[in-house]
């Protein structure tokens, strides 16, 4: 029991990065119809930007939100600049300009900060990330198991943005807004939706939700290197398509749930599962979720707008 | 000042004429790197082939199919660690894991894109992006490094010295070509081989009746099933197919490292698939000669930058901008270029040439493709707009 | 008179290289109904994306004394035009209420009496409220859309042939809603209609449409006896 609880603690840990990461994905999913392929590595560029204004001298706490705003700005741009007008021409051309980014933010952070980017050369350096938590490495202890301060601020943070955008979905004008573009743009544009404004609103809300999420995995590991969101936006990308792409709600739930299983595989199976083979699972239930319930497990069945 | 171009018949005199002239200055070309190129440039030209194999099967599957792939570093891999197993561990002859090789990944490629009978677009990317991740992790895994060698690798992975001979007839084939030397050499051939094979058998399905079939089924799906084109089996065999010739580059770069470890390879990871990717856009989607010209570019540019992180080897002119990266720029710049080309030609370099090409010379009346990149005349590419003008002459 | 509500001179409008309007001229008074007759392809839904501002148009459209011809939906939709698409346009994923909602976007003043009013008025979307959209039979989308509309307080309603798909008992019941608001609310209505004969009959004034131009207009009952017309549009 106490070895049930401990690798539930921890994977729900990670699970709460997977879950923002994957908000992120279905918010932009929802609003645009893209898989953004870029969405781990913009996370990254802003985990590296919140970790320069700290070593500045800023405090985390303003550090953050500050990189927060960086994220919305770089969603919103990409939107306007690139996806717009791409997107007119092709879905296609909208996925190599995802792909562009993924490899040129990674570049750009090699390129900025150091270490060898992709896709000449292998994992960089690391760099040491400030103490996020003056909680340190304190405790909790449950049934036999630990459970870090850490884990259950991230825990909270995850449940806490997870009302607050139901809250904003549900109550605001805007969150109306989003729910009727990503309905039925057509008609979101007849009842006097700036639609353009709404798609834009969403990239930059997404990629702000996702410099959280960079931050997070970065304090939890203590530090950030270009390899750094690999693992969690294929995590992510597997929570998103779990969830069903088009159901915030299913997304969050989803990455918690991957995030325990993915605990729970690797560390009850150490030798035949063990870190190497952790995405092989990922891998497999994208595999099957695509294969017996494409909707995913909350989402509606109006999919494939690629 | 519209220049009226001038008309060549298909078939005629003058067109085998050009064909031929594309054809001597190809094959002249080769010869020249071989005999007269210092090694250093003889080896950037031969990975550039390597590339360009991986590059024109993924073109087979997302160029004339529209199935995305972020995957086919994994197939890249699976060449290599067929290949590299048979030697190190069976002692096979190393020409026979060329073949191997291909079987291999000719069928992991089609059970992979057995799912892509029901997925598509970009959850399809999603399926091949997880294998592209997966892989590098799969050749490390405890439990099979009996077999792959796991973190370790594999060592003497290819040909015994007396085997890198050739004969034919008792004439040393190889030893003749080889003049500057003689490891570079040997393996600069082999590379021009396998460009040649995967040319000629993208080329042979793209021309086919299967390959417009792929176009069809690219283009629209719906209409393609009306017409009677089977579009899962198609689609699986194609897959297959682009796997199989993916993994000759695999293949070919573990007999050429000689020893093969998950850590330096990165073909084999996810920026291997992405390197593919990159290339295939800039040279042309949609393109047979684009992956080999977008090959060419994508080394040529990267190896001139490659000691670019040491601010003074950066040209004067272009020192002001770029010395403040820490990394060679090549990575930024490709992305750059990938995002610049889909805003203004998003059919790539040979679709640029053509449509300068075409000004000049139109062939007429059908296409049949001719060695010549001047004069091949091609479908569209899938990131061009559907309402743009389509080349003249096609059907 | 006065000045007509709606003055469309010289409009012409289609899908990128595509023109479909050629040069459209109508015009909609205060409280009227005007009905648009044509053969598929005449150009009837284009000309009303293009009065509501959905594509690109040249030409005038000038609606109460405001130059609209190139503004925004929003912008149009604040002026008071709101076009019940062709196809319903309802938000599928969004409940009734919501939909509702959504409707008076443009609008910043309490919607409360105004979601009840409509909820009087089509008691069907009431008992629905929480439902959402998208399970609903045709006839109730078609309410809820017309009923969407109407939240943002439109002078005028465009109605992109609402019988399409329906029954014609719930059509029927349709039209009378529509013929209520025209005479109770004063509110001036535009129709496209496919169903001729039911549309002619609470129709102020007739258009003609054929390929892109107007080639003919009149009074309903004018219309409804001459020959041509009958046999061209109303099919006895």
């Amino acid at each position: 029991m106490a070895r049930f609880l401990q690798y539930l603690f921890d994977g729900v840990g990670n699970g709460s990065v997977y879950a923002l990461l994957a908000l992120g994905l279905v918010i932009i999913y929802r609003g645009t119809g893209h898989l953004n392929f870029a969405h781990g590595e913009m996370a990254l560029l802003c985990t590296y930007v919140i970790l320069q204004i700290h070593q500045w001298g800023l405090p985390v706490g303003l550090a953050l939100p500050l990189g927060m705003v960086f994220g919305f700005g770089l969603g919103a741009v990409t939107e306007v600049a690139l996806v717009r007008p791409i997107g007119k021409k092709s879905p296609f051309a909208v996925f190599i300009v995802t792909i562009a980014l993924f490899t040129g933010l990674n570049w750009l952070c090699g390129a900025i900060w150091g270490s060898v980017a992709l896709p000449t050369a292998a994992p960089g350096k690391a760099v040491s990330y400030p103490k996020l938590w003056e909680v340190g490495d304190r405790f909790v202890r449950i049934g036999g198991a630990t459970w870090r301060y850490k884990y259950i601020t991230l825990l909270a943070v995850v449940l806490v943005l997870a009302v607050l955008l139901w809250l904003l979905f549900s109550y605001t004008r805007l969150g109306l807004a989003m729910r009727a573009v990503a309905s039925n743009a057509g008609s979101a544009e007849l009842v006097g939706i700036k639609t353009s404004r709404v798609l834009m609103i969403s990239w930059g809300l997404a990629v702000a939700i996702g410099a959280l999420g960079g931050f997070m995995i970065a304090g939890l590991v203590n530090q950030v290197n270009l390899t750094l969101m690999l693992t969690p936006f294929l995590y992510a990308s597997a929570a998103a398509t779990l969830g069903g792409f088009d159901s915030p709600g299913g997304a969050v739930f989803a990455g918690l749930f991957l995030g325990v299983v993915e605990s729970m595989v690797s560390q009850y199976q150490p030798t035949w599962v063990g870190n190497e083979m952790k995405q092989a699972v990922a891998l497999l239930i994208i595999l099957v979720v695509l294969l017996v319930r494409p909707s995913g497990l909350f989402g509606t069945s109006k999919v494939e707008r690629v | 000042m519209a220049v009226q171009p001038m008309q060549i018949r298909e078939g005629s005199p003058q067109h085998w004429v050009l064909r031929g002239l594309g054809t001597v200055l190809v094959v002249g070309g080769l010869l020249l790197v071989a005999t007269k190129a210092s090694d250093g440039f003889i080896s950037d030209v031969t990975q550039a082939l390597i590339l360009a194999v991986a590059a024109m099967s993924l073109n087979l599957v997302l160029g004339y199919t529209g199935m995305i792939s972020i995957g086919h570093s994994a197939f890249f891999g699976i060449g290599a660690y067929t290949s590299a197993i048979c030697v190190s561990r069976y002692h096979w002859n190393p020409w026979l894991t060329f073949v191997a090789g291909f079987v291999v990944a000719f069928v992991i490629g089609m059970v992979v894109s057995l799912p892509a009978l029901r997925i598509k677009g970009i959850y399809l990317a999603l399926v091949t992006l997880s294998l592209a991740l997966v892989f590098p992790a799969f050749i490390k895994w405890k439990r099979l490094e009996w077999f792959t060698g796991g973190t370790a690798g594999l060592q003497k992975t290819t040909f015994n010295p007396k085997m890198r001979r050739f004969e034919i007839l008792g004439h040393d084939f190889f030893g003749n070509l080889r003049s500057v030397g003689g490891k570079t050499v040997f393996y600069y051939w082999i590379a021009v081989v396998l460009a040649v094979v995967g040319y000629v058998i993208c080329r042979g399905i793209v021309k086919s009746r299967v390959g417009r079939s792929l176009v069809a089924i690219r283009d629209n799906e719906t209409a393609a099933a009306v017409m009677g084109v089977p579009l899962a089996r198609t689609r699986a065999l194609v897959f297959g197919v682009s796997a199989g010739v993916c993994s000759l580059g695999g293949a070919w770069t573990a007999l050429f490292l000689g020893n093969i470890r998950p850590a330096d390879t990165g073909v084999m990871a996810l920026e291997g698939a992405i390197t593919f990717l990159i290339i295939m856009v800039i040279g042309g989607a949609g393109h047979l000669w684009g992956p080999i010209v977008g090959a060419f570019a994508y080394v040529m540019v990267s190896s001139s930058m490659s000691d670019w992180d040491n601010d003074s080897k950066i040209p004067g002119l272009l020192r002001p901008f770029l010395a403040w990266s820490k990394v060679p720029p090549a990575t930024g710049v490709f992305a750059v270029a990938l995002v610049v080309l889909m805003f203004v030609a998003p059919f790539g370099l040979v679709g640029l040439w053509n449509r300068m090409a075409r000004r000049l010379v139109a062939i007429v009346p059908t296409p049949a493709g001719s060695a010549a990149p001047t004069v091949a005349e091609e479908l569209p590419g899938p990131f061009e707009p559907t309402d743009t003008t389509t080349p003249e002459g096609d059907e | 008179m006065s000045d007509p509500l709606l003055t469309v001179t010289g409009l012409r409008a289609g899908y990128g290289p595509v023109q479909v309007l050629d040069d459209i001229h109508l015009e909609v008074n205060e409280g009227e109904v005007v009905v648009i007759l044509g053969a598929n392809g005449a150009g009837k839904t284009t000309t009303m994306r293009a009065v509501s501002g959905t594509i690109p148009r040249r030409g005038s459209i000038v609606f109460r004394g405001q130059d609209i011809t190139s503004v925004g939906p929003e912008v149009i939709v604040r002026a008071g035009i709101a076009l019940v698409p062709q196809g319903r346009g309802t938000f599928p994923e969004l409940s009734v209420e919501d939909n509702l909602r959504a409707g008076a976007y443009t609008r910043r003043d309490n919607i409360a009496a105004d979601i009840t009013r409509w909820f009087d008025v089509f008691p069907r979307l009431a008992e629905r409220r929480q439902q959402k959209a998208g399970q609903m039979s045709g006839g109730e989308q078609q309410m809820l859309a017309i009923a969407r509309a109407l939240m943002s307080r439109p002078k005028l309603l465009l109605c992109d042939e609402p019988s399409l798909g329906l029954a014609p008992l719930i059509t029927k019941e349709l039209f009378r809603h529509l013929e209520d608001l025209n005479r109770e609310e004063g509110l001036s209505i535009l129709l496209v209609e496919q169903n001729a004969n039911l549309a002619i009959h609470m129709a102020d004034r007739v258009y003609l449409l054929e390929t892109g131009r107007v080639v003919g207009s009149g009074t309903g009952a004018t219309l409804q006896n001459d020959e041509s017309v009958r046999k061209a549009y109303l099919g006895f």
